[in-house]
């Protein structure tokens, strides 16, 4: 139970820290954040496979099951550190993004020196900009909450067939695997729009077959804050960090698998995928008053941020 | 003043200056006194030779991102002529400085007084050829080159090449190289973007080129590895040459354990035959041909690996530390918490502890070994581990070139010592 209790401590932590990077002068610190949700994982992962009388409603083995670590974009458990290869380059230069050349002049200009605004106004304008994820975030605060209300006022004693074998029809890594189709593109063009500058030492554009309708794709959501330069050619490469904001909301989700009975509906993607092995665990899909009471430490977390 | 906070600190190639970036954008530049004849014992100290402002906040309004000024690193060029350079880089924006002195004025125009003014010419009967008098010595920073655009993420690192032509800036997921003389193009040599940003696993780190193979460089990353890659083999060197990883211990394992194996630095031997890399509690030394573990592993404050929780609540868990070879590469230093500094030999493989604070030292003291007790009865002079400052943390270091000479930044205070002449 100590464990869960540490689990569940760094797990309040992580998503503090997560949070508090969004309004960090300098913007939002990549590598800290990927190690934050490294540790976040792992966290939860313990929090998750730590069995806990009355938790679990055992499986035929009568042993709860560790989740396997599944990652967004593996079709199968995977190795057990639970990081995935970097996709290979077809899939990658399956779509290419609005990548700039750094000899545009940049279309940002530099303030006045010694602004002091800038640090509120970075606050707001980024919530502005991060609107959209606020948005699914507030969404996915809401299903766990419904959920809650009305299992607590229900019946206890709901367990659906099959838990181990039930999967959410969302399908999510065929899914992934067939984006770069439905996205439009034929194909995977060679691997290259990367190189920037002139030709010369191995560089450059020449060498490098652009597909036709290699115009940037939208892919579906993941880049809200992108899609507002997919448009235009010029504009410069947005630092992508929609997955550390989305943190969050994948977590709200995630536990709203735990709650739920039917499959999830709703954003496909990532979070799809998150509560998806959750959801198949074995017993973790009934709604055991046991269940939720050890829940409720996690949503006033949850409900703090 | 948290803007006073140093954040590089590099000797130039001779170790005559010691240049320093801080928090607030500006590049301190000391320079070493010549050693009088007369005092010959009198080892040449470290005078503050020129200060500027070598980047200021800027706001991306676009992105509605702030870029902080705070210099990341700083590195030298090689002098080719009498005025010096050096590259000094925030999180988007590398700049070429040149430093230069001046020590005469011409004086005695004819059209202009002293005070600059001008003079009305029905006045002037004479003509005057202006000569050069000397003045009081003028040390001036110009940018000579600002290399910009060319960074989504945040610059880690700048390399500059043994062709003293080109050099490398590294982001969390790109390393571009850079000509010094063209400032609106850069080409891009690795990158590690997944094209699905959910499928990041690591980030680079740190990366720095050969000391003398030009096409050679390596780039650590937050997963601990090390990868070394030579740009004859392709243009965009995703594909590594080498890769340096050490198997993980199981009995180790935490919830930070991938936080401790991140690699904060990697630094080249000056011999070219090594590479050192900091994680959070140790120094590993590698073998360029030995790519399934290092050669040397160094324990820097391991009494810190039960506290791991903490450090991580506090955020002390993602300092990155720097690490250093002396000219020699027979010693190394690395920077730990409570302003202490170790160093290895890895000759006599004996350390020491040492301690950057005004009260310990005073100008001509002998550093006194520190201790820290790790548990049991604590002595008299050893700090316990539940004592130790976090806050005093000294991420900074450098070793000149050729001298047992070393500068250790600690927070706003920078911190000479030199080794005593018997």
């Amino acid at each position: 139970m100590e464990f869960k209790l540490e689990a569940h401590r760094i797990v309040s932590i992580s998503l503090g820290k997560i949070y508090n990077s969004r309004v960090q002068r300098g913007g939002i610190k990549l590598h800290k954040n990927l190690l934050v949700s490294l540790v976040l994982r792992s966290a939860r992962q313990v929090y998750l496979s730590d069995p806990c009388p009355g938790l679990y409603l055992a499986g035929p083995t009568g042993i709860p099951t560790v989740p396997p670590p599944q990652q967004p974009g593996e079709p199968v458990a995977g190795p057990p550190s639970g990081w995935g290869e970097p996709p290979p380059p077809s899939a990658r230069a399956a779509l290419p993004e609005p990548e700039p050349q750094p000899q545009r002049p940049s279309v940002c200009h530099t303030p006045g020196a010694g602004s002091s605004e800038p640090v509120a106004a970075v606050a707001g304008a980024g919530d502005a900009l991060r609107g959209g994820e606020a948005d699914s975030a507030a969404a996915a605060w809401g299903r766990v909450e419904r959920p809650r209300a009305v299992a607590s006022g229900g019946g206890s004693d709901t367990c659906p067939e099959g838990p181990r074998a039930v999967r959410r029809p969302c399908g999510c890594p065929p899914a992934r695997e067939e984006q770069p189709a439905e996205d439009g593109s034929p194909a995977p063009p060679a691997p290259c729009p990367r190189k920037r500058g002139a030709a010369g030492v191995g560089g450059g554009r020449a060498g490098c077959p652009a597909a036709p309708g290699s115009t940037p794709l939208k892919k579906p959501r993941r880049n809200s804050e992108e899609q507002p330069s997919t448009g235009e050619e010029d504009t410069d490469e947005e630092m992508e960090t929609g997955n550390v904001a989305n943190l969050i909301s994948i977590f709200g989700s995630s536990f709203s698998g735990l709650l739920r009975k039917s499959p999830a509906v709703g954003r496909e993607g990532e979070e799809a995928e998150e509560s998806g092995p959750e959801a198949a665990e074995p017993g973790q899909i009934c709604c055991d008053k046991p269940v939720l009471r050890d829940m409720s430490p996690w949503s006033t977390a949850i409900v703090a941020f | 003043m948290a803007a006073d906070i140093i954040s590089t600190v590099e000797f130039n190639h001779t170790g005559e200056l010691l240049a320093t970036g801080d928090k607030g954008g500006r590049v301190v530049i000391f320079q070493r006194e010549q050693e009088s004849k007369n005092q010959v014992h009198r080892r040449g100290e470290y005078n503050v030779y020129s200060t500027f402002q070598s980047h200021e906040p800027e706001f991306d309004y676009l992105k509605s991102l702030e870029i902080e000024e705070k210099i990341n690193k700083i590195r030298w060029l090689p002098q080719q002529n009498a005025a010096y350079f050096l590259l000094s880089t925030n999180d988007k924006t590398v700049k070429l400085w040149k430093v230069s002195e001046r020590d005469k004025r011409p004086e005695g125009y004819n059209l202009k007084d002293e005070e600059g003014r001008l003079r009305d010419p029905a006045t002037i009967t004479t003509l005057r050829v202006p000569v050069l008098r000397p003045m009081d010595l003028m040390v001036e920073a110009t940018p000579r080159r600002v290399f910009a655009n060319a960074h989504t993420y945040h610059i880690n690192s700048i390399s500059v090449n043994s062709d003293y032509e080109t050099y490398m800036s590294a982001d969390d997921l790109r390393i571009n190289l850079w000509n010094f003389e063209i400032t609106n193009q850069s080409f891009n040599i690795v990158d590690i973007k997944p094209a699905n940003m959910e499928e990041l696993t690591e980030v680079i780190t740190a990366a720095e080129f050969h000391p003398h193979h030009c096409n050679t460089f390596v780039y650590s990353s937050s997963k601990g590895t090390i990868r070394l890659c030579d740009m004859r083999a392709s243009a965009l060197c995703d594909r590594h040459t080498k890769f340096f990883e050490e198997p993980e211990d199981p009995s180790n394992r935490s919830f930070f354990s991938e936080i401790i194996s991140s690699i904060s630095d990697v630094k080249f031997s000056h011999s070219g035959r090594y590479i050192m890399t900091r994680d959070y509690l140790t120094v590993k030394v590698w073998d360029l041909n030995m790519e399934n573990r290092p050669i040397e592993t160094y324990q820097v404050h391991d009494y810190l690996r039960s506290k791991l929780c903490s450090l991580y609540e506090n955020d002390c868990i993602f300092d990155k530390f720097e690490c250093v070879w002396n000219g020699s590469d027979s010693v190394i230093m690395t920077g730990s918490y409570n302003n202490f500094f170790r160093m290895f030999d890895r000759n006599t493989k004996r350390d020491v502890t040492l301690e950057a604070s005004r009260e310990n030292s005073k100008p001509r003291a002998i550093l006194k070994p520190r201790k820290v007790c790790v548990g049991g009865k604590r002595r008299k002079d050893e700090i316990s581990v539940d004592s130790l400052d976090f806050s005093k943390k000294i991420l900074h270091t450098a070793w000149h070139p050729s001298e047992n000479i070393i500068a250790v930044a600690a927070t706003n205070n920078l911190y000479i010592f030199q080794d005593k002449v018997n």
